[in-house]
């Protein structure tokens, strides 16, 4: 099934070995199938892309890697040599050094006590302050970064520059493979182009990188070679020169069968909500969308993109600070949730655990939590019989899986916690959902229900607008898919989209990058790889 | 926003300014400004006996918030220190009075039973998963019936001055007619100071307090600093009890009640965050000062003695009001 | 992490399907030392068994009786209300505490002293005025806390300063036991009763009834709910729509009430109002919030119940009474301090131990 090439990496001499070497790895997390027998090879010195959609198994390939979480199955060798799997120190110690998306740092101390914290260079335990500084200079030289920042505390920092910062960490041990998840997320160009500058340096010293990006464009700027990960697969492995972002992302989707595609027609109609030129600064910008009652509208983005933030603005609760709502043809301000509680807009958060869902409390309580004026008598005493029919009720018609309306929501799985969240929102029914990455960390089965519900509160003539980065799901559910990209919105696709034209578009598919990317909405241009 | 990236130099906080905090330099130019208020505004303040008077009444405070400081820079808080100072006054004057020790040795067995305290709060915060405000509010009640039944019911009056060099009398008068106690406590506010500021260890209280689980990745021994930092405390605390038993005299049941929220109120004022991840030492012998300029200047100004308080709490919202301000204003940008 | 706390009803509810006995001991010994409510009754019913039996066997100074248990609830009512106060803060979230329950009673308590003390206002309006001082004073803390972002423990810690000072000020000092705050006194006068062994007045006309309105607005009223909410998680509580500063506010502005409750009672029972009525020895705010932790109340907010504060309360108030008659002269009043201190920390200890087995986070 790979179709990794024989030939060694693209700028490794033909007889070194690889660094790393991963054979047959294996790895379920309950009934779910994360990875299946992959085969990775890294060689010395080059930049190695590994890409795929949400859930491909990209990270759990990443966590076995740096020791985080032990394969079922297969081996791992680091210079032909067998690492033991499932201990962070023996990868560490082995030369493997990560960088995760969030960045690991320690507000209060310097950027030189950061770059060194639990193994600071000292005498008689006094911290080398002369030392690690000159280190650290000199490494931030050596990253194209302002040495100057070496004595700033990093709580001054921007988040941006704390990722440099988390980098120039990982840099710092001195690493043999170095594996950086996602670091352009949040980076500006400018700062893309330093971060490049420095892996390409340390390549030059035979460091070898795992590259893992959701931005496609970035790959041919960087990466040496590509691997792609499908459903736990590897279904490809080669020079990234041989591969146009089109190829890429065509490799990425697969030809799925696009299942359980919706026909539906929606009536024209006013919109019940509109936003023009709304914006939020160095979040996104002039953003214009429209969607109709019974409609279903998708943005859909990569990490970092705005999308999520345009939906929290419509909500209020980072509120844009430019531009215009309406709702249902009359201008409205959105400053807070009450304000877009009161036109009827209701949002399902991203992040069921943080924002999302109380967890030792029971099911009648998350739900009933946004309704407490229509669960009450006379506004001040919680109806408790209503609040437990209306649990109950909602056990059933949604189908969550438990025992009753008091059982406590820390104690069902996130499928049936995601439901209850969702089942605050329908209460009233909404005229108009917002839903943010709603099947995330859900299991088949709710995900399908999940649609099947989002469906049914269209049919039923709420407006409806899906932040999601699932592809599929996009794909499935949208009457309209709004591509968003560096904070603008960059295109829009009909229903019937393929999901390889998607995807480029919100990757950024052009060969000079990233910076001629925004502002394009057309779908003509899409493609062209 | 870029700033990482460009060359030009950046318009942050220069590396010498750091040495000392923003809120220290404030505190440094209130105290100075009360202070010269305070010798236009009345006759008696700037005195020497007035001086060493108020040095020598917030010296316990100071040493005690100077190991309370670490404590709350790891995101903990001990509200025991009263108690635990009680514990080790009463021991202290027994052991001159009735066992006739020597100094060293009351300072030692103060020490010692001081760490042995302290330990108790570290180790039950770190290996038993408690929340430090539990743990302390338990000990508080523990050590106050502890050092009770070594009251054996009845005050410990006529205790001799052996400790007499940490007293506020005569014998407690060092350099530049300092008292001792005050200059213990600079000594170790200097000392704590280098060690937070240089040590390796004294950083990773900081970590810790910045973010624990993060920490414990970097390969910082979490719990052994945290038991650290409450030893730390204990240790102090047992210097401070023979500041307190110095001048001799009476040590009464009651004693060290409230200490407390004396030594929180100063290191708070003294800039060092509840929340943990920032404070320093110097912030908290300032604090202490400040908290005890105003009570001389209330006494010396005629005003009801109670007012005191009222000012303390007005100072500790200022404090911290500023600092909240400010990190609204690092986090907007 | 502190989630799991009410678990075991949910274990209960799974299995209905007969069980052996030992397994089913098993689990009711995991039901009471997980469910604190359940804890603190087995261990009430113990103290209270273990020290009739020790009266009856003449180790202690007086009979331990129904009459001698209920005189000692005389102390129970401000320590009870301010661990309710704690309570509701507390459960409230983002570090909620409220060290100056214990001013705010002295200060309150003057008020009433000079509106009937000195001003010689009736009882009925100045005693709802000083309740409205103690809730105005609480807003104070409210309003630093929720909506200027103080820490609770730095807010309250000032304030706890500042309403002490300005009780201290107020009258210079000295407290007002004139006339007719004298007569108050037979506010708290033992009550003459039928069947039950006499209680304390205090008892039926101001803690009753507080803990019932507590219990209602907690589980009852829309208002526990949001508490509840915001304590729990105040991120999803802001995403479901809720005011979460507000709900917060007014946890505070009820601490305050129930703190101006106390002060009532307070100068009822010394028939004088003291200046530092709240700040004398350890103060009430920590015993208070002893009692609300030890009730089960999480630290971290979101959890605790009504039930568990006042059976903490009445379970250390007549652990106290016992203690008070097995040892003679001051003896008791330290051995108290030892059970306090040993019986927090223990629970807290037992709390996090039962936490880590079912593989709680922390």
């Amino acid at each position: 099934m790979t179709t990794a090439d024989t030939r060694p990496g693209a700028t490794a001499s033909a007889t070194a070995p690889p660094v790393l070497r991963l054979t047959g790895i294996d790895k379920r997390y309950g009934g779910v199938h994360a990875l299946r027998g992959v085969d990775f090879e890294l060689a010395r010195g080059e930049v190695h892309a590994l890409v795929g959609e949400n859930g491909a198994g990209k990270s759990t390939l990443i966590k076995i890697v740096s020791g985080a979480e032990t394969p079922d199955a297969g081996r791992i060798e680091i210079n032909g040599e067998t690492l033991a799997t499932g201990s962070t120190t023996s990868a560490l110690g082995a030369g493997i050094a990560t960088v995760y998306q969030e960045p690991q740092l320690f507000g209060e101390l310097t950027v030189a006590e950061n770059v060194f914290i639990g193994r600071e260079r000292r005498r008689a335990g006094i911290v080398q302050r002369g030392r690690q500084h000159e280190e650290v200079v000199s490494l931030l030289e050596r990253m194209g970064l302002d040495a100057a920042v070496a004595d700033v505390r990093v709580a001054d920092l921007s988040v941006a520059e704390q990722q440099l910062v988390s980098i120039a960490k990982a840099f710092a041990s001195q690493p043999r493979i170095l594996i950086l998840d996602e670091p352009s997320a949040i980076l500006t160009d400018r700062e893309i182009e330093t971060l490049f500058a420095a892996v390409r340096g340390m390549c030059d010293s035979g460091v070898a990188v795992i590259y893992i990006s959701h931005r496609l464009d970035e790959l041919a700027q960087i990466t040496d070679r590509v691997t792609v990960l499908r459903d736990g697969q590897v279904v490809a492995s080669r020079p990234t020169r041989e591969l146009s972002v089109r190829a890429v992302a065509e490799l990425m989707v697969g030809h799925k069968l696009e299942t359980g595609q919706v026909n539906r027609t929606v009536a024209d109609a006013e919109p019940a909500l509109a936003a023009s030129g709304l914006g939020r600064q160095d979040v996104f910008a002039d953003v214009n969308l429209a969607v109709r009652p019974g409609e279903v509208v998708a943005l859909y983005g990569l990490v970092g993109s705005g999308a999520a933030s345009i939906a929290r603005a419509l909500y209020g609760i980072d509120p844009a600070d430019s531009g215009a709502v309406r709702i249902n043809g009359r201008d409205v301000a959105l400053k807070s949730p009450a304000d877009a509680v009161r036109h009827g807009i209701t949002m399902l958060p991203a992040n069921r655990k943080v924002q999302g869902v109380f967890s030792s409390k029971s099911i009648a309580f998350n739900i009933s939590s946004a309704h407490l004026r229509l669960l009450s008598r006379a506004r001040l005493w919680v109806n408790r019989g209503r609040e437990r029919s209306v649990a109950q009720d909602f056990i059933k018609r949604i189908a969550i899986k438990a025992p009753g309306p008091a059982t406590l929501v820390g104690n069902l799985s996130g499928g049936n916690q995601q439901k209850v969240v969702l089942a605050r929102q329908l209460v009233e029914r909404p005229r108009i959902l917002l839903l943010e990455e709603p099947t995330q960390g859900v299991d088949v089965g709710a995900k399908d229900e999940i649609h099947r519900i989002i469906v049914d509160l269209a049919d039923a003539g709420s407006a409806v607008l899906v932040v999601s980065s699932d592809l599929p799901e996009v794909l499935q559910l949208a009457d309209r898919v709004l591509v968003v990209r560096a904070g603008r919105i960059a295109a829009s696709f009909d229903r019937g989209a393929r999901q390889a034209d998607v995807l480029a578009a919100a990757a950024g598919d052009d060969g000079s990058g990233r910076a001629s990317a925004a502002g394009r909405d057309s779908t003509t241009e899409v493609g062209a790889a | 926003m870029t700033g990482l990236v460009q060359t030009v130099p950046l318009r942050r906080r220069r590396p010498i300014a750091r040495a000392v905090e923003g809120q220290e330099l404030a505190l440094v130019v209130v105290i100075a400004a009360l202070w010269l208020a305070l010798s236009f505004g009345t006759s008696t303040f700037l005195t020497g006996s007035n001086l060493r008077n108020i040095l020598f009444a917030v010296a316990a405070t100071a040493i005690i918030g100077i190991g309370m400081t670490p404590v709350i820079v790891t995101g903990g808080i001990d509200v025991s220190v009263g108690s635990m100072a009680a514990v080790v006054m009463v021991v202290v004057a027994k052991l001159v009075r009735d066992a006739g020790a020597p100094a060293p040795l009351a300072v030692l067995v103060a020490v010692a039973l001081g760490l042995a305290l302290g330990c108790v709060n570290g180790l039950l915060v770190s290996l038993g998963g408690i929340h430090p405000i539990i743990v302390t509010f338990g000990t508080l009640n523990v050590f106050r019936f502890v050092a009770l039944r070594i009251f054996e019911n009845k005050q410990v009056a006529g205790v001799p001055d052996t400790l007499g060099w940490f007293g506020g009398g005569q014998a407690g008068l060092g350099l530049l007619g300092v008292p001792h106690a005050w200059w213990l406590a600079m000594v170790l506010a200097a000392l704590t100071w280098c060690y937070m500021r240089y040590w390796a260890t004294g950083r990773h209280w900081y970590a810790i307090g910045n973010d624990a689980d993060a920490a414990r990745l970097a390969g910082i021994h979490v719990r052994q600093r945290i038991v650290s930092a409450y030893a730390l405390t204990g240790f102090f605390v047992g210097l401070a009890a023979c500041v307190l038993v110095g001048s001799g005299g009476l040590v009464q049941q009651n004693a060290g009640t409230g200490l407390e929220l004396q030594v929180i109120a100063a290191v708070v004022i003294g800039g060092t965050s509840i929340l943990g991840g920032r404070g320093t030492v110097l912030g908290t012998l300032l604090g202490a000062l400040l908290v005890g300029t105003v009570t001389s200047a209330i006494t010396l100004l005629g005003w009801p003695s109670e007012l005191t308080e009222l000012f303390i709490g007005a100072f500790i919202l200022v404090a911290v009001g500023v600092d909240l301000v400010r990190e609204r204003r690092r986090r907007a940008r | 992490m502190t989630t799991r706390t009410a678990e075991p009803e949910q274990l209960k509810d799974d299995k209905t399907e007969p069980v052996a006995v030992g397994a089913r001991i098993a689990r009711a010994l995991r039901f009471v030392l997980s469910e604190r409510v359940a804890l603190l009754s087995v261990l009430l019913v113990i103290v209270v068994v273990w020290f009739w039996y020790l009266g009856r066997n003449d180790y202690l100074v007086a009979p331990y009786d129904a009459d001698y248990l209920a005189s000692a609830l005389e102390t129970m009512v401000p320590l009870c209300l301010l661990g309710l106060a704690e309570f509701i803060v507390i459960v409230s979230g983002r570090g909620g505490i409220d060290l100056s329950v214990g001013s705010i009673v002295s200060l309150s308590g003057m008020a009433f002293g000079f509106m009937v003390g000195q001003w010689g206002w009736p009882v009925l309006p100045a005693l709802a005025l000083t309740i409205l001082v103690g809730g105005v004073l609480g807003a104070a803390n409210g309003l630093l806390v929720a909506y200027l972002g103080f820490p609770a423990l730095i807010a309250t810690l000032a304030t706890y300063y500042a309403y002490g000072s300005l009780a201290l000020v107020s009258n210079d000092r000295a407290p007002i036991s004139t006339r007719p705050i004298q007569d108050l006194h037979s506010l708290t006068r033992p009550l003459d009763l039928p069947v039950v062994p006499d209680l304390p007045a205090q008892m039926l006309t101001f803690l009753v009834p507080c803990v019932l309105v507590v219990w209602l607005v907690i589980n009852r009223s829309t208002y526990g709910r949001k508490l509840y909410a915001i304590g729990t998680n105040d991120v999803a509580a802001r995403f479901a729509n809720l005011d979460v500063r507000q709900t917060r506010f007014r946890a505070y502005v009820a601490s305050g009430l129930l703190s101006g409750v106390v002060a009532v009672v307070t100068v009822a029972q010394f028939a004088s109002a003291r200046p530092d009525a709240g700040s004398v020895g350890n103060g009430m705010a920590l015993p208070a919030i002893t009692i609300a932790v030890l009730g089960g109340v999480a630290i971290t907010g979101g959890l605790g119940r009504v039930a568990g504060v006042v059976i903490a309360a009445l379970l250390i108030i007549w652990l106290n009474a016992g203690i008070l008659l097995a040892f003679e002269g001051s003896d008791g009043s330290q051995f108290q301090l030892l059970a306090l201190g040993a019986v927090l920390v223990l629970s807290a200890l037992l709390n996090a131990i039962t936490l880590r087995r079912r593989g709680g986070v922390r």
